[in-house]
């Protein structure tokens, strides 16, 4: 690998040691250029901060993994997305229940998702999108260093106040006024530095993805997804058919011309004897109702990643003496098998923390409380509204995790099977067959109110 | 219920396969740079050979770098390591030895 920095723009001084030179040359060091990271580099830059973006990939992406589908409410507002490299907006969603041979779903395709701004859901792939969104900041006039991790934080002689970064190059330390830690999920510069704890395993889902082409068959996406144009699909899976036993789910994701495939599930349930993740995918995308849909596919990448789903109550301290938590970091996904969100959050929480790093700078201040606004502002964001509303769904998705994610997907095809039932019995009848089949699963009347009532802020 | 084959009209049920990549081949689908040695590692031989039962590092790994050694102790494939982390919050023991390769080494996605 190549000894030189690879920065954006104007080459930096090089000190003793072959390494840049960057001491007090900022204001803020951003560790990390993924969503987060990006977002807050924009706004810091945008505002003339001098801004110095640190990532440990080959380029910005090069290590991100995700679904796909990316939420731009935000992104708008910050950079022109007319150049953005997305692949599909997103007109369809479709839930599935699978049982080990059933399927039985729900599909919205509102006509309104074809209209602009396409209800800001787009497909991406991150090894494209993040470069790009990084150099976005570098337009704002941020540098962005590539191939450099961050090894720990700088502190004051009383260990107090964060004055910069240690990185793995020669004389790799470097100070500036303000760290964004903008790492993902798995923390190790903010652990490390005891600005939060270890998650445990019951609050991180392991995820493993294919993106798939299809060799020779150029109308295998719009055909298989009834798609025209730039519209795409996202598909959701959950129940034993798509990850067996375990909290989680699947899902399949158009892209321009790959599909993108994969699973989350906790990662506490893939602890033991259970199959592996690699196999567990194997299995999803040979369920009946997912392989015709995949049939004749090419992998053209495998990836994997995890996710920090403890949601509110796992949210960190996100502000310090000289340093803000943003994005996955912090803990800010929302996961609860109906939504998939981590993008907006981590963009939104890198704009807000970006700008109280801007007030702040304005009134020379470095301490905690300078920075407040980010939290409050984060706190009455949806971020937060979005993360508490959920958080009980978790917990109680958890405790009926047999009936959600195996009886409920037995019993809806059960009951199908029987309501269309085709033989000379009256409809009458199939139409009892089927309700006493939903019935038995929830537990009569009586337990189809209670249930109803466990679940009723779903729909709030 | 009478127990012969029902008389229906000649149809194939759909029997659904998928060809899956093996793992091998899946992991070549993905760039990595050696970084030289192993960014991961088990801090405590002794912990996985006598006090750990259960494995799990080896069974959560979606790239099966963890493999359980005669020893007890496991091999570590970190040549094929995906950077995803899982390890490090699976193992019961924390026993995991998890930091980033350096310089930019390692796994890049070009899709991701
Ligand atoms: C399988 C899976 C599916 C998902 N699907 C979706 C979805 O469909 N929609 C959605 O909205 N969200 C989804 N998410 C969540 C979403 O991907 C994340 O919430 C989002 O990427 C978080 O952005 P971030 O910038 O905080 O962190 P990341 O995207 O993880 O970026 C962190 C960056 O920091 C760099 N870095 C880390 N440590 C260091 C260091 N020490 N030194 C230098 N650089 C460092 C990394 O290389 C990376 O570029 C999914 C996540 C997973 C794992
Ligand atoms: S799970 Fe932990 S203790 Fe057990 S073998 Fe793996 S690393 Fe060792
Ligand atoms: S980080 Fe992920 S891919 Fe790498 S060894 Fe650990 S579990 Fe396996």
């Amino acid at each position: 690998m190549s000894d030189d920095v690879r920065v954006n723009g104007e080459e930096p001084t090089t000190g003793e040691g072959g390494s840049p030179d960057y001491d007090n040359a900022f204001d803020a060091i951003v560790v990390g250029a993924g969503l987060a990271g990006s977002a807050a580099a924009v706004t810091m830059a945008n505002e003339g901060l001098d801004v110095l973006v640190i990532e440990r990939g080959r380029y910005p992406g090069a290590k991100n993994v995700f679904g796909g589908v990316l939420y731009t409410p935000t992104l708008r507002e910050l950079v022109d997305v007319t150049s953005a490299p997305v692949e599909r907006y997103v007109a369809e969603k479709r839930f599935s229940m699978l049982s080990e041979r059933d399927e039985t779903a729900v599909s919205l395709r509102p006509g309104e998702w074809h209209d602009p701004p396409h209800n800001d859901s787009y497909t991406v792939l991150r090894g494209e999108f993040d470069r790009w969104f990084a150099e976005q900041a570098v337009e704002a006039g941020a540098v962005l260093v590539t191939e450099t991790t961050v090894t720990g934080l700088l502190r004051d002689d009383r260990g107090k106040r964060i004055l910069g970064v240690e990185t793995d190059r020669p004389d790799g330390a470097i100070t500036a006024d303000y760290v964004v830690l903008a790492e993902g999920g798995n923390s190790l510069v903010s652990e490390g530095a005891d600005l939060k704890s270890v998650e445990r395993a019951e609050n991180i889902a392991v995820g493993v993805k294919e993106v798939l082409e299809f060799p020779g068959n150029d109308t295998a996406i719009p055909d298989r997804f009834r798609l025209s144009d730039d519209a795409g699909a996202s598909y959701h899976y959950f129940g034993e058919g798509a990850v067996g036993d375990a909290v989680g789910g699947g899902f399949i994701y158009t892209n321009e011309d790959t599909i993108s495939v994969g699973l989350a599930y906790r990662l506490a349930d893939a602890r033991g004897r259970q199959p592996k993740p690699e196999q567990t995918l194997n299995a999803f995308k040979s369920h009946p109702a997912v392989a015709p849909l995949v049939r004749g596919a090419r992998t053209v990448e495998y990836g994997a990643k995890t996710i920090p789903e403890g949601g509110h109550e796992s949210i960190p301290k996100l502000i310090h003496d000289g340093a803000v938590v943003v994005g996955d970091a912090a803990g800010l996904v929302l996961n609860n098998g109906v939504h998939l969100e981590g993008t907006n959050m981590a963009i939104e929480s890198g704009h807000l923390a970006g700008e109280a790093v801007v007030e702040a700078t304005r009134r020379s201040r470095t301490d905690e409380a300078a920075l407040r606004s980010y939290p409050e502002r984060l706190e009455s964001s949806f971020v937060v509204q979005n993360l508490e509303r959920y958080g009980w769904l978790m917990e109680r998705v958890e405790a009926d995790r047999d009936f959600i994610f195996e009886e409920l997907p037995h019993a809806l095809a059960d009951a199908g099977a029987e309501y269309f039932r085709m033989d000379r019995e009256p409809k009458e009848e199939h139409a009892e067959a089927a309700r006493d089949r939903v019935l038995e699963a929830v537990g009569g009347w009586r337990g189809a109110a209670k249930l109803a009532y466990r679940y009723r802020e779903v729909i709030r | 219920m009478s127990t012969t084959a029902p008389n229906v009209p000649n149809v194939t049920p759909e029997e659904p396969t998928t060809e899956n990549d093996s793992l091998a081949d899946r992991l070549y689908t993905v760039r990595y740079d050696d970084a030289g040695d192993s960014h991961l590692g088990v801090t405590v031989p002794g912990i996985c050979a006598e006090k750990c039962h259960s494995y799990d590092c080896t069974s959560v790994c979606p790239a099966d770098v963890w493999r359980k050694g005669e020893d007890g102790v496991p091999h570590i494939a970190y040549e094929n390591c995906l950077e995803c982390g899982s390890c490090r919050w699976a193992c019961p023991h924390g026993n995991v030895e998890w930091s980033y390769p350096t310089r930019g080494a390692g796994v890049s996605y070009k899709k991701g």
